[in-house]
């Protein structure tokens, strides 16, 4: 039926795993994973990349074990490397040994057209809060996931001005790509003013064209809550809530939401604890517990000039 | 020039279009008068008297009647229902050029080439007037629409206008009476002072073919042999030529002036019409014809709508399209109307103009797309010329005065089609054959070939439909890929439901010429020669179609007369991926439709509205005496625009739709409602319902038995097939329920049918089967008494009764076998019985065989008495609904009883498949298991050539770009921005710097514990910052709302507070609450909460400061006063000093600043403790503040009887450290008043007095701030700064 259209020259531009890729950047990981359970690759190339995507969306879904147990020593390189992430993620006790051997990977010569490899490399990187090293890795790497990624690091670090820089090259290579609109969204929402709403129209458009996930509706819902539509946001969180009642990223944003509508601080309590539950380890809460820290100790600082 | 209709016939030389029916009449070259639907584009009938051309045509407006005139001199009035000729007016003497009715006279205007004019009562059917002036023939007369004056034109180069006010005065004058009329003989008498000529119009120099008359202005248009047409002007005493349109290069042969708009039409033998603007007298458009010259022109009185006729037939046109250019979103439509785009809300019925379009473009809006995130259209022009087509982008302004809307600059570019395909892309189809993806700039950002597409649709969200010559495809803009295509030729619209999972195609069908069934060639001559204006013409036919009317019913006719180019039009209903679900023609044009809720179709062709399943059922809804665009269907409401975009609600019944989409969906619940609720039983529902396969639903409608067998019969329903047989008793119904319950097993069934049919045989063998060895011994029995004979062997044979079976072979004269069978089967007796009736001479009695074996039917072990077990079927709805209205047969019981021993097979049964499916499932994970296992393998082997290869370039260029990567410094954050940009507490709080948060609030307000306040920073730092989700299984990234976010940019930013000072307020009534419940450890808590967050608002101006102060006072009054009444009742009240205190308390409590409510309860407290002290002049103070109070009738009851006792004794007994006329401040420590000009000691925070020993002590209300601090003072708005 292509050939219909005259656009021969594009056929080459097709990806047979876009539907694969784009779940799993969207953060529809089930999808991504029933996609590419039904994609036939036409060539062990792309036979791998569809399983670094399958096994990434199980790492997505905290299905660490299916990845260490169906990943074998003598599987592709590119796989390993996701094995790597996963058995990073998996276990806490490990990581600081795991990093250690990436070191000593990362020191050798490094293979830049395993852009898998960087890419997990990267990660580990980010979650140590390295962002040296994870940029300085991204940095090997010209897919548009490495600059996607980068762009990550760099608001991380609060440096918009360079991830507007990194957006425009991905904007170059390939405007209309998911990934590009993503992190079009991104930097979007770190500009504010203005750019929000354009942010939300692209985490609309892709749920309006895909299907809404959390990942799509926590970027609404940010949107939302940057512009201070506070009634807006709780819709779009309620949806959120209803697809998964103990996601992380939505706790978070009721934590916030909840507060700003004005309810009682019972109710954003209750998404507190709840948070606190599940997911002890969150970035979130790490923060939170530090600072509970620092507060006692700031508030030794002060006394009263008498005591009664 | 759109053409609507087109015929091919002999050449048309007069058009009437009726006023109101979608009908025109042609008269032809022939003789022949058709009458055509060009709606639905068919013959409708014929009329075939005149001999010799007819030219004059003409529709009555109110009567089903029409006249003609033909060469034959013959005035022709006809009635269409009647289809016959009613009379023939005779008069002229020569051919008759134009026949027209008055349009309200009973008048009939002829004009003929025997140079007069005439006026005929077609009632009387008498001339009644004869114009005579002209001095050639007359070839065009016409009465004005509203006055008492004729038009003509005539070869004698002139237009004359006449005055026929004396005629209407003589023929509608009270004293005018028919007979009068009817009694002139001599009509020339009459002719001069009924008519007289007005104004002759002088100026062609030719002979002149046609004169109109302006619709409302006092314009005559003309057309001539000069090739000119004129513009002629009048007034009561002259007329003038105003202007002359030049342009066409022959014969003139007819002009009309356009009902509603300014222009003038004409055509011409140079086999052009044009169209001439009426105030600039200039051609507008040209419309050629190949090979034919037009004749004659009509245009409809009230619709857009004109036709033309020429050598080889007419053709039905309009001027320009009619369809609105129109988008929906959600409640809103918008469309544009007379360069104005509206917006329409659909709830409200608001219906306001929000734009006013840039001119410039001549056509009408072709289309629009709307994107609703921008406010921004798209509207597409397109030109007669496709290449120069033209789009114009605009922006809707915000706001705008519907009266006079704004007129916003747009951005005009050529381009055949654009739509928006994402909130900031749209595409843009141009002539080149490009997608263009273009901006909201108009920029473009990315070009896509797409050769053979001719037309793109919206598709959702970064799709599009793109159109080629035979289909069809869905192409994601994105990927540049195709998706999907369905072949489907020639889509007009496209429609998605609302949830983009189904789309309808509107398709023209093309233009399909349908063959006559008989037709035949006539060659014809009627050669015509006259003078014109000195020169000589030649008017001839060579040759044309006659089509034969052989059958005067109309059905038939339509069969064999279809000469014409049928036009219809395909729906074509697909989902999501363009798989197609349905296809559904129509034999008209398809206009428009939309989905409605429940996702049917509703559509519009050019007469009806009708509906579509995604099944492909499809029926009319209503009908529709115009052309309507429908935008929205809510329940009965379709909503849409009319032709001249105006917006439209027309009610439909949804009843049948709805039944079927509840049959399609198996709801049978709402099936039932609507059998039970809507009149739809009927003879079509129930054979729709039995060709569409829902028999059991059939079922229940259907009160004849004989419909009613077959339907259950269908659904092999047996109980209803034998109640229905039984109520018919037919040998053919028993005969079919017998084979329908011997498949199901139902054999007592089985038995009762060969029993009412006779069946003896089936009946036996049956017997056999079951085992019933009685019946089948009665059987025997009944066989013999019947006299058959091999019946009667039979069942003995069945029952294995050899003495049986050797009496009938002795009794039907079989000796030898009786014998052999008495013999084989051992009764000896017998045997040698009938060995002796052998007559041994002539004959031999057979040789038994010593090998035969005994033949016998084996023994049933069980008679089957009940009928076969039967699996468990789960009882459909319809039956359940019939059975619950107790229409149960006799047969119920049993059947459950069936159904009941039946469930041991259905449970076995599902046992077996449930195995089955397991076995399988295991099967198929085992093989995929292996596949893996031999590919991984295959795969190790790959792996083993590649690395060398790999490895080198990526190791190189790893290192090569390491070496330059500087990574960069951490940018400075909004939440550090926010502290920089502000000295508000609570920015910092939210901004995560506890820190200088902690140093604002001890330097503004005093703080220097801050304990309490550890939960309202925790909650308030939880709030500054939001969470989104980058990259899958990467820490998410976050946001930062910020309250000036609109303003900010980039450095200016402050945090969204999310603490709001009616929040706090609003809290306050969940204290006085508690307070009024005297929970008053709980309200202090809470109003100290609410206190301490008053230093963590933000407010925008000095009322709200004020608030903010006054908030702070009330938490302190009610601390200090709850607080202290907490702590008065701890205390002991033995003693009298003892009760003296409490007494003191409870009065100071009375001067905390309290709520009446409150102030009332502690008043009376106070009241009752004064009383008891014997404080009787305090007391009454008391009281008496309580009733200025206004308590409850009771409480001011008893109070005043207090008060009256204490004002007997006005005297206080004891003397008490409270003095309530001079005003004091209480200590919140020691709880003792602070007479003014005291040195006191207050808390910088809420304000509450210390006695001087307390300063540097940790407030006793607040609980954080320190006593007596010198402080900044509360800091809540910026504007505190300044």
């Amino acid at each position: 039926c292509f050939s219909t259209l005259g656009s021969g020259p594009h056929v080459g531009d097709v990806d047979e795993l876009f539907d694969v890729k784009n779940a799993y950047y969207i953060g529809s990981y089930q999808q991504c994973i029933n996609e590419a359970q039904k994609v036939k690759p036409s060539s062990p190339e792309k036979e791998v990349e569809r399983d670094m995507f399958l096994y990434r969306a199980y790492i997505a879904q905290r299905k660490y074990a299916v990845v260490l147990d169906d990943i074998k020593s003598n599987s592709a390189p590119e796989l390993q490397a996701v094995k790597m992430f996963a058995d990073y993620l998996a276990n806490e006790s490990k990581r600081d040994s795991i990093v250690i051997d990436l070191e000593k990977k990362m020191a050798q010569s490094v293979d830049a057209a395993n852009t898998t490899f960087l890419l997990m490399a990267a990660s580990i990187y980010f979650h140590e809060m390295n962002t040296d090293a994870a940029l300085r890795t991204l940095h090997q790497g010209e897919s548009l996931e490495c600059m996607a990624m980068t762009i990550q690091v760099l608001l991380g670090l609060d440096r918009v001005d360079l991830a507007r820089k990194e957006l425009k090259k991905m904007q170059e290579q390939d405007e209309d790509a998911t990934l590009t609109q993503l992190a079009t969204a991104w930097v979007n929402i770190a500009v504010g003013g203005e750019k929000l709403q354009d942010a939300y129209y692209i985490f609309q458009e892709m749920s309006d064209k895909y299907s809404s996930t959390l990942l799509l509706l926590n970027g609404q819902a940010a949107c939302y809550m940057a512009r201070n539509k506070w009634e807006e946001a709780e819709g779009v969180l309620q949806e959120a809530l209803d697809k998964d009642s103990s996601h992380p990223e939505t706790l978070i944003n009721l934590i916030v939401l909840t507060q700003h509508l004005g309810k009682a601080p019972e109710v954003t309590n209750r998404y507190l604890s709840q948070l606190k539950d599940a997911h002890r380890s969150h970035p979130f809460l790490k923060d939170y517990f530090a600072k509970e820290n620092e507060f006692n100790r700031l508030a030794m600082q002060y006394a009263p000039t008498a005591t009664a | 020039m759109l053409t609507k209709f087109e015929t091919k016939s002999a050449r048309v030389k007069g058009l009437s279009f009726h006023p109101k029916r979608p009908w025109v009449l042609a008269s032809l070259h022939n003789g022949v008068i058709q009458l055509w639907d060009y709606r639905m584009c068919t013959l409708i009938d014929k009329f075939d008297e005149h001999d010799g051309p007819v030219r004059g045509i003409d529709f009555h407006k109110q009567q089903p009647l029409f006249v003609s005139g033909g060469d034959d001199y013959k005035i022709k009035v006809w009635n269409y229902k009647l289809r016959r000729c009613l009379f023939t007016l005779l008069g002229h003497l020569d051919y008759i050029r134009t026949t027209f009715f008055h349009h309200e006279y009973p008048w009939i205007l002829s004009a003929s080439d025997d140079q007069t004019i005439r006026i005929w009562n077609w009632q009387s059917r008498t001339c009644v007037c004869v114009l005579t002036g002209h001095n050639h023939y007359v070839m065009c007369a016409q009465f004005h629409p509203s006055e008492d004056l004729v038009v003509s034109a005539s070869l004698d180069q002139t237009v004359r206008v006449w005055d026929i006010s004396g005629l209407r005065k003589k023929n509608l004058s009270p004293g005018a009476v028919e007979t009068e009329v009817r009694g002139i003989s001599g009509v020339d008498l009459f002719g001069a002072s009924d008519a007289v000529v007005k104004h002759v119009l002088e100026g062609h120099d030719r002979g002149v073919n046609w004169a109109a008359f302006h619709p409302n202005l006092p314009l005559i248009v003309s057309g001539a042999d000069d090739r000119q047409v004129k513009i002629w002007r009048m007034n009561d005493s002259k007329a003038w030529e105003l202007d002359t349109c030049r342009g066409h290069y022959n014969n003139v042969s007819c002009a009309v002036f356009h009902p509603r708009q300014e222009l003038i039409l004409s055509n011409s033998e140079d086999k052009s019409i044009r169209v001439w603007d009426m105030s600039k007298r200039t051609g507008v458009q040209t419309f050629r014809r190949d090979h034919d010259r037009f004749w004659v022109l009509g245009a409809h009185p009230n619709l857009n709508l004109f036709a033309a006729g020429h050598d080889s037939g007419m053709i039905v046109f309009k001027l320009e399209r009619e369809r609105p250019a129109y988008a929906v979103h959600g409640n809103m439509l918008y469309y544009v109307k007379d360069r104005y785009l509206r917006q329409l809300d659909f709830i409200s019925s608001k219906d306001t103009a929000i734009m006013q379009l840039r001119s410039g473009s001549k056509f009408p809006v072709f289309s629009m797309s709307y994107n609703p995130a921008e406010n921004a259209v798209l509207l597409c022009n397109r030109a007669t010329n496709l290449e120069n087509s033209t789009y114009d982008l605009y922006s809707i302004p915000k706001e705008s005065d519907s009266q006079n809307p704004d007129a916003p600059e747009g951005k005009r570019s050529s381009g055949l089609t654009a739509v928006w395909v994402a909130r900031n892309r749209f595409a843009v189809l141009d002539r080149m054959h490009s997608l263009l993806i273009k901006n909201l700039k108009n920029e473009i950002v990315k070009k896509v070939p797409v050769q053979s597409c001719e037309e793109i649709f919206y598709a959702g969200t970064g799709s599009l439909l793109l159109r080629d010559a035979d289909g069809v495809t869905l192409f994601d803009v994105q990927q540049k890929r195709s998706l999907a295509t369905v072949k489907i030729a020639k889509v007009k619209y496209v429609v998605w439901s609302a949830d983009t999972s189904h789309v309808a195609l509107l398709a023209k069908h093309g233009e399909r010429k349908q063959k006559p069934h008989k037709y035949y060639f006539h060659f014809s001559q009627f050669p015509r020669l006259y003078f014109r204006s000195s020169t000589l013409f030649i008017y001839g036919n060579v040759s044309y179609l006659i089509i034969p009317v052989r059958h005067r019913d109309r059905t038939s006719m339509r069969r064999t007369t279809g000469i014409h180019l049928k036009q219809n039009g395909t729906i074509m209903i697909c989902n999501r991926k363009l798989e197609s679900l349905c296809n559904i023609h129509e034999n008209i044009r398809v206009k428009s439709g939309a989905w409605d809720e429940s996702g049917v179709f509703i559509y519009t062709t050019s007469n009806h509205i009708k509906y579509a399943l995604i099944s492909g059922d499809h029926g009319i809804i209503r009908t529709l005496d115009l052309p309507i665009y429908v935008t929205r269907v809510r329940g009965n409401n379709v909503y849409c625009l009319d032709r001249d975009c105006r917006p439209r609600v027309l009610t439909i019944d949804p009843t049948e739709y709805r039944f079927k989409l509840a049959l399609v969906n198996r709801k049978y619940d709402e099936v039932l409602h609507m059998v039970r609720n809507a009149k739809l039983v009927g003879q079509s529902i129930i054979a729709y319902l039995q060709k569409k396969g829902y028999p059991e639903v059939a079922l229940h409608f259907v009160k004849d038995e004989k419909t009613r067998f077959s339907l259950a019969l269908e659904c092999g329903n047996i109980e209803v097939a034998l109640e229905a047989a039984k109520a018919l008793d037919e040998r053919s119904c028993w005969e079919r329920l017998g084979e329908a319950a011997l498949l199901q097993g139902y054999h007592q069934v089985v038995e009762m049918c060969y029993q009412r049919t006779k069946n003896f045989d089936k009946l036996t063998f049956l017997y056999l089967l079951t085992g019933n060895l009685a019946k089948l011994r009665k059987m025997m029995k009944i066989a013999e008494i019947r006299k058959d004979m091999s019946g009667h062997y039979q069942a003995a044979l069945y029952l294995g009764d050899v003495s049986e079976m050797v009496r009938i072979l002795k009794n039907c004269g079989q000796k030898s076998l009786a014998y052999l069978t008495a013999a084989t089967h051992g009764l000896d007796e017998e045997a040698e019985a009938l060995k002796e009736t052998f007559d041994p001479e002539k004959e031999t009695v057979p040789e038994v065989d010593p090998n035969a074996q005994l033949l016998q039917p084996p023994p049933p072990i069980n008679p089957l008495d009940t009928n076969w077990p039967l699996l468990t079927v789960s009882k459909g709805f319809f039956e359940g609904a019939i059975a619950s209205k107790g229409k149960a047969s006799q047969m119920a019981a049993d059947v459950d009883m069936d159904a009941a021993g039946g469930e041991g097979w259905g449970d076995d049964a599902e046992l077996q498949l449930d195995e089955d499916g397991f076995m399988d499932a295991r099967e198929g994970l085992g093989d995929d298991g292996l596949g893996k296992e031999e590919r991984g393998g295959w795969e190790v082997e790959e792996d083993l050539d590649l690395p060398p290869e790999l490895d080198v370039p990526g190791g190189a260029g790893g290192g090569a770009e390491d070496g330059f990567f500087v990574p960069p410094t951490k940018g400075m954050s909004p939440t550090q921005m926010w502290c920089n940009n502000s000295q508000l507490p609570v920015d910092h709080i939210l901004a995560g710097s506890f820190e200088t948060a902690m140093r604002l609030l001890h330097d503004q307000v005093g703080v220097v514990n801050f304990s309490p306040y550890k939960s309202l920073f925790m909650q308030t730092l939880s709030r500054g910052s939001t969470c989104y989700l980058g990259l899958p299984s990467l820490p998410c990234l976050r946001g930062h709302p910020q309250r000036n976010w609109k303003d900010c940019g980039a450095k200016q930013g402050l945090p969204a507070v999310g603490l709001r000072l009616s929040d706090l307020i609003s809290r306050l009534q969940q204290c006085y609450q508690l307070t009024t419940a005297g929970r008053f450890e709980e309200a202090v808590e809470r109003f100290r909460t609410i206190l301490l967050s008053v230093p963590l608002l933000v407010v925008d101006n000095k009322q709200e400061i004020a608030e903010a102060q006054q908030l702070i006072t009330i938490c302190r009054e009610y601390i200090v006063g709850l607080t202290m009444e907490t702590e008065r009742k701890k205390l002991p009240k033995d003693t009298l000093e003892q009760q003296k205190r409490l007494c003191e308390m409870a009065a100071y409590f009375t001067h905390c600043n309290l709520q009446p409510v409150h102030m009332m309860l502690v008043l009376r407290t106070a009241l009752n403790l004064f009383f008891k002290l014997g404080n009787f002049k305090t007391a009454a103070s008391f009281a008496r503040r309580l009733l200025e109070l206004g308590p409850r009738p009771d409480v001011a009851q008893q109070t005043r009887k207090i008060l009256a006792a204490c004002e007997k004794t006005l005297t206080d007994a004891h003397q008490l450290n409270y003095d309530p006329h001079n005003p004091f401040d209480l200590c919140a420590a020691s709880f003792v008043p602070l007479y003014r000009g005291r040195p006191v000691e207050k808390c910088p925070l809420s304000g509450a007095c210390y006695c001087p020993p307390y300063k540097g002590q940790v407030c006793r209300v607040t609980q954080v701030t320190e006593i007596g601090k010198d402080v900044i003072g509360l800091r809540v708005s910026p504007l505190q700064f300044r």
